[in-house]
């Protein structure tokens, strides 16, 4: 046993979207102290959009990143129509059908990459797989007809929204109150038979197998699906008026880990009186809580476990059919296993398709649309449910239609305390009091944090609401300079 | 069919070379294939790599040259260590074979870039590097 203190670094946390740290701390007797997930990047969105147009927002802040830029353009772009004047409900039909188009084109596309690249090593391989085997690569080479469909199903989402955007990443769908273009027949047509890029029947029905690939998977692994990284939470997500899964534009919704409402179906114009924002000096990420639940107990996970957690049913009927299924499982309780998000995203792949497949043969889709007159106001919030999440946008511009406040908060941002969670579950429960800490046992803090997908680049946009300390530290490991900026 | 790939990001200065390669071979537009910009190669360009001929990777480089650019085979690569965010050449070649059973011919041009900051536009040096990778490319390649 040793005798000294000790610091395990997990630095970087891999297949993940962004750059983190793990960092844990043991005691002499090498019981775990804490454990913490840190976010090390700084980015200063909400800063340096100050002062830009209005309508330049979609634009700009879909830069923050490369993996799901369109939901911070529709994210912005929602919140940018109600400062042009006009609400969701109001925008012309085959406007928001397009952007609708696009939004499933995404998560579809998203969850796809997840799963195939990210998540598929540590469930074909196991978590104590040697390194090598632990990447897409390695999959490809021992599983190549889910590799091949895994690169089909994110290359018909990409393909997709570069048929709407213009281009697969940072393109132009939305302008304020409206769209840049609508769909041509031949553009339509090209993702309802098979090209190349597999029509959208194949994409249902690959989608349906996946499904039934991981339900083959639980039913031979389910001591550790259920077990692994599980902790009661709370869980939030947006629900359509009849309680169905809303992807879109829908009302905030959270349960308890009982399935007690703790959000009764909220309008987004309401969230700044619902939720709070705790900060803490080891990590750039905020800590979102529902206030009348406070920092300590009103943290909620995001994402697609999360939204079948707090959904009654799904509208299409295919992924209605396994949602039942999904909660079944968990006889109608909210389903706190943290690893039956890979689940439920999948569940969310075969929805995203079965959409797909409605709007694109929806008539209007090929129609044009007219943006009605500005009627300026002076802010605007957007909220739509990325695919790791609740994602909200907040803007305000003076009477120039200059920026003069944004706040973003990240579907990242909400899983933050959760993923801080499931680090000290794995700490706790795989590190503490180990002799020896292996390669495999690091691993499974990392399997812990990546079945949130998370997308470190995007949760860390603020600046000036925490302090940025700068150490300087010589070759013997003194320090020489210090400069600390503190809070705006 | 002949595929050239830039790969880059021209928001970080001679980053951008393999993207500014592609712009003016677009704008004389006598290659004959396809060209496509990324930042970074991904693993769905095996699907697509698969389906040409020919591919060339044009890339920026932060070594010496003696040329200040070179141009060589490129082949693919069980061994490279790679993670799904950074995939080198070699890599997606690999994956292209293991799942396609394709193995086109490929090739890389690698032009030395000076200066990685955050700023749109080429330095000096990697301008004039461009040049003649350029003039290389039009003479010596059976485009």
């Amino acid at each position: 046993m040793s005798t000294t203190r000790r610091k395990i670094t997990i630095d970087p946390v891999t297949r993940v979207e962004g750059h983190g740290r793990v960092t844990v701390q043991l005691d002499e007797a090498g019981k775990v102290e804490r454990a913490r997930f840190h976010i090390v990047e700084f980015r200063g969105f909400e800063r340096f959009i100050q002062g830009h147009p209005y309508w330049e927002a979609p634009l700009l802040v879909q830069r923050l990143c490369g993996i799901c830029p369109v939901s911070h353009h529709l994210a912005a772009a929602k919140a940018i129509d109600q400062i042009y004047g006009v609400d969701p409900e109001d925008l012309h039909p085959t406007a928001t059908k397009i952007r609708r188009l696009l939004h499933f084109a995404q998560l579809f596309q998203s969850h796809a990459l997840h799963f195939f690249y990210l998540a598929s090593p540590d469930l074909l391989f196991g978590m104590d797989a040697p390194v090598e085997k632990r990447s897409v690569g390695a999959v490809a080479m021992e599983h190549g007809d889910l590799a091949r469909k895994g690169i089909q199903m994110r290359q018909f989402g990409q393909e997709l929204i570069k048929a709407l955007a213009g281009k697969k990443i940072h393109g132009i769908t939305a302008v304020p109150g409206g769209v840049h273009k609508t769909f041509h027949p031949e553009e339509r047509d090209y993702f309802l038979a098979d090209n190349e890029t597999p029509s959208i029947d194949t994409m249902i029905q690959w989608s349906q197998e996946v499904v039934a690939f991981i339900k083959d998977y639980h039913d031979t692994h389910f001591r550790w699906l259920d077990s692994f990284a599980s902790y009661p939470s709370g869980h939030l997500g947006l629900v359509s008026k009849e309680g169905a899964l809303e992807l879109y534009d829908g009302r905030m919704r959270a349960i308890d880990s009982h399935g007690n409402v703790t959000l009764n179906d909220v309008h987004s114009d309401n969230y700044l009186k619902y939720f709070g924002e705790g900060v803490e000096k080891w990590s750039y990420m905020k800590f979102p809580f529902l206030r009348h639940l406070g920092r300590q107990h009103g943290w909620n996970r995001v994402g697609p476990l999360a939204r079948l957690n707090v959904c009654d049913s799904i509208s299409t009927p295919l992924a209605n059919a396994e949602l039942q299924e999904f909660k079944a499982y968990t006889n109608g309780r909210p389903n706190n296993h943290t690893m039956h998000s890979h689940w439920a995203r999948l569940i969310e792949i075969l929805h995203c398709a079965e959409q797909i497949k409605i709007l694109l043969n929806e008539p209007d889709i090929l129609a044009e649309v007219e943006r009605p007159p500005v009627n300026r106001r002076p802010e605007g919030i957007g909220i739509i449910e990325a695919p790791r999440g609740t994602l909200i946008h907040h803007y305000k511009a003076d009477e120039k239609g200059s920026i003069t406040k944004c706040n973003l908060i990240v579907s990242t941002t909400h899983n933050n305390e959760p993923m801080n969670q499931a680090v000290q579950w794995v700490a706790k429960n795989v590190l503490d009091g180990q002799k020896e800490i292996t390669d495999g046992m690091l691993n499974q803090v990392e399997v812990a944090i990546r079945a949130y997908d998370p997308c470190l680049s995007c949760a860390t946009h603020a600046m000036g609401q925490m302090p940025l300390k700068l150490t300087v530290f010589n070759v013997a490991g003194d320090v020489v300079a210090e400069h600390v900026k503190n809070s705006a | 069919m002949n595929l050239l790939i830039g790969i880059g990001n021209s928001g970080r200065s001679d980053d951008g070379l393999g993207w500014a390669f592609l712009d003016r071979i677009q704008h004389e537009a006598r290659f004959p294939g396809d060209i496509e910009y990324r930042y970074q190669l991904q693993v769905e360009d095996a699907e697509l790599i698969s389906r040409t001929e020919h591919v060339i990777f044009v890339d920026s480089y932060r070594g010496e040259l003696s040329d200040g650019f070179q141009f060589e085979p490129c082949h693919a690569s069980r061994d490279t260590e790679f993670t799904s965010h950074v995939l080198p050449p070699g890599a997606i070649l690999h994956l292209c074979s293991e799942l396609y059973g394709k193995s086109p011919r490929a090739d890389q041009l690698l032009i030395q870039g000076s200066s990685w900051e955050l700023r749109t536009g080429l330095s000096a040096e990697a301008k004039t590097r461009l040049d003649r990778a350029l003039t290389f490319f039009r003479t010596e390649l059976p485009f």
